[in-house]
């Protein structure tokens, strides 16, 4: 192994990079013997939507429904009692998500486990002192604040097992447990900070989504076994990314860059609740097959205040609906039955709706390079926003009107839908929100 | 075979993201003068018309030449954010970098 550098302080790794990622990645790093902790990020922008909504029907539920399933192969692999599991699967009630481990670990088996539940990210018990971005007119289903670093490192000092969190930082959740094993340095924080940052997309750091010009792409196989990243963290917060030994990896200059600037805005000021730091000076050395050396974060500032996401739900509905056209002239059929539906919608707002085939312009609209061959089949999609939910239905059934009133062959037609769910970004003075710890300790 | 104007694509990779309302697109070249060719081409003002094709918003660029790479960031491009597009499917923004990639390069 190659980890064997006495300088290397931690060895982290990424074993989910979304709530719905592969769960056997996490079981490979735990089995390996090669890592200290893993953190599963399990919490986008958007997923603490359904624990939302779980904890409004049930106050005592809405953390991830997902966490026996992703935890149980990890916890009845007897490699994993050496490694450290960190995760916001507790999505919008950590404390229950604690709860259900604790449940889970007994059923297994596991035994002198201590589990922390960091919180203190829900803060819509403050919307009126969040200074919003947007209107949050309409049921705002729930607010919380990302939190940083700080309740993750005291479950750490407290050598918890495993740490449930909601709503914070996702590079935070690496950061946390590197912070008592580095230098105490700021630059060593900001460091720790985009080890977190580089790590928490899982495979997209390790040759998933990515293709570059010369450089052959991963086959299927690879991609299916695709490993997840380590990085093999040094006091002063510099790192080496890699995998584990054998797994299947892409890991060099561009795919370490691109992750590195990933969803970043200003490079030279990423902002996280703990710290501001600047990635403009940072250095990524290829020191070997998949595996690169990181370093040159600078801590540049701390943020006064710290960033919400509200959820609100709109009145109203979002219909989407498909029609497949296919065969001869399919594309000719599909053009009509699009104009047909301009026609029977004609009074819904024009920024309301929008009609689109699929396989031609779905995706990137009126940017699409032009088409110069008949297309075997084309999808026709519409989709539309309602303030009633109740007329929703009517897209639904305008399209599956076509496949008795409208060109010939229509068929397969698909339909959904969803709620007018938006996310409206706030902020917050940091002294208004309070993390703290609660754990659960299994005998 | 066919000769294409060169491409963004056939110098750089490159990456959507975005986090509500705002997109994000990193570009990396493959080497340093490649860089030195995107940095020269890759305008904001270039940027911005070809974004505008699909989307509003106004483009901020940062140059990251210790990296090779360019980020473009463009504010209220997805109004509402991801979810409340009414694109064909969610996160379609995640192809927006392909209309930089597939941008022809001047010769």
């Amino acid at each position: 192994m190659s980890g064997t550098d006495d300088r290397i302080v931690r060895t982290i790794a990424c074993g989910a990079g979304f709530a719905g990622d592969r769960t056997d990645p996490a079981v490979k790093l735990a089995e390996s013997g090669q890592v200290d902790t893993i953190v599963l990020e399990c919490l986008a922008e958007r997923t603490l939507v359904p624990g939302l909504r779980a904890r409004r029907r049930d106050p005592g539920s809405g953390a991830d429904s997902r966490i026996e399933r992703r935890l149980t192969p990890i916890l009845q692999s007897p490699a994993s009692s050496k490694c450290r599991i960190i995760s916001n699967f507790g999505a919008a009630n950590p404390v229950s998500g604690a709860q259900r481990i604790e449940r889970l670990a007994k059923d297994l088996g596991r035994s002198g486990m201590r589990i922390a539940a960091a919180i203190g990210d829900d803060v819509r018990h403050l919307a009126d002192r969040i200074a919003w971005d947007g209107s949050i007119e309409g049921d705002l289903l729930g607010a919380h604040a990302y939190l940083g670093t700080n309740g993750i490192v005291e479950a750490v000092e407290n050598q918890a097992d495993i740490i449930v969190t909601g709503r914070t930082a996702d590079s935070a959740l690496f950061a946390g447990d590197l912070l008592p094993y580095l230098d105490g340095s700021e630059d060593a924080f900001a460091g720790a900070i985009a080890v977190g940052h580089l790590l928490e997309c899982s495979g997209q750091l390790t040759g998933g989504n990515f293709e570059a010009p010369g450089v052959p792409p991963l086959g299927s196989s690879d991609l299916a076994n695709l490993g997840y990243p380590i990085a093999r963290v040094f006091e002063d917060g510099t790192a080496e990314i890699t995998v584990v030994d054998g797994s299947p990896a892409l890991i060099n200059r561009l795919t370490c860059t691109l992750q590195l600037l990933y969803e970043v805005h200003d490079p030279s000021a990423y902002i996280t609740p703990d710290l501001t730091v600047d990635f403009s000076g940072v250095s990524i050395e290829e020191i070997g097959p998949s595996r690169v050396r990181v370093s040159g974060a600078r801590a540049a500032d701390r943020p006064a205040r710290l960033k919400v996401s509200g959820f609100v739900d709109r009145p109203g509905a979002i219909s989407d609906v498909e029609i497949a056209f296919a065969g001869r002239g399919a594309l000719d059929r599909a053009r009509r039955a699009a104009d047909v539906l301009r026609l029977r919608l004609a009074h819904l707002p024009e920024q309301d709706l929008r009609i689109d085939l699929v396989g031609l312009n779905s995706v990137l609209g009126a940017a699409s390079r032009a088409i110069n061959s008949e297309p075997p089949e084309v999808r026709v999609h519409v989709s539309a926003k309602f303030d009633d939910a109740g007329d929703a239905q009517l897209a639904e059934d305008e399209v599956y009107a076509l496949t008795l009133s409208g060109p010939a062959g229509g068929c397969g037609v698909r339909s959904e839908q969803r709620p007018r769910l938006e996310v409206v970004n706030g902020y917050i003075d940091r002294e208004l929100v309070k993390p703290s710890v609660e754990w659960s300790n299994i005998p | 075979m066919e000769q294409h104007p060169m491409k963004v694509g056939d110098i750089a990779c490159g990456r959507s993201g975005d986090k509500a309302d705002t997109l994000d697109l990193t570009v990396v070249a493959v080497g340093q003068d490649e860089y030195a060719r995107l940095a020269e081409f890759l305008t904001v003002d270039r940027v911005q018309a070809e974004l505008n094709r699909v989307m509003p918003g106004t483009v901020q660029r940062y140059a990251l030449p210790g990296l090779l790479a360019l980020k473009f960031v463009i504010q209220n491009a997805l109004p509402g954010g991801v979810y409340a597009s009414l694109h064909a499917g969610l996160h379609w923004q995640k192809a927006a970098i392909y209309l930089l990639l597939d941008m022809d390069m001047e010769t």
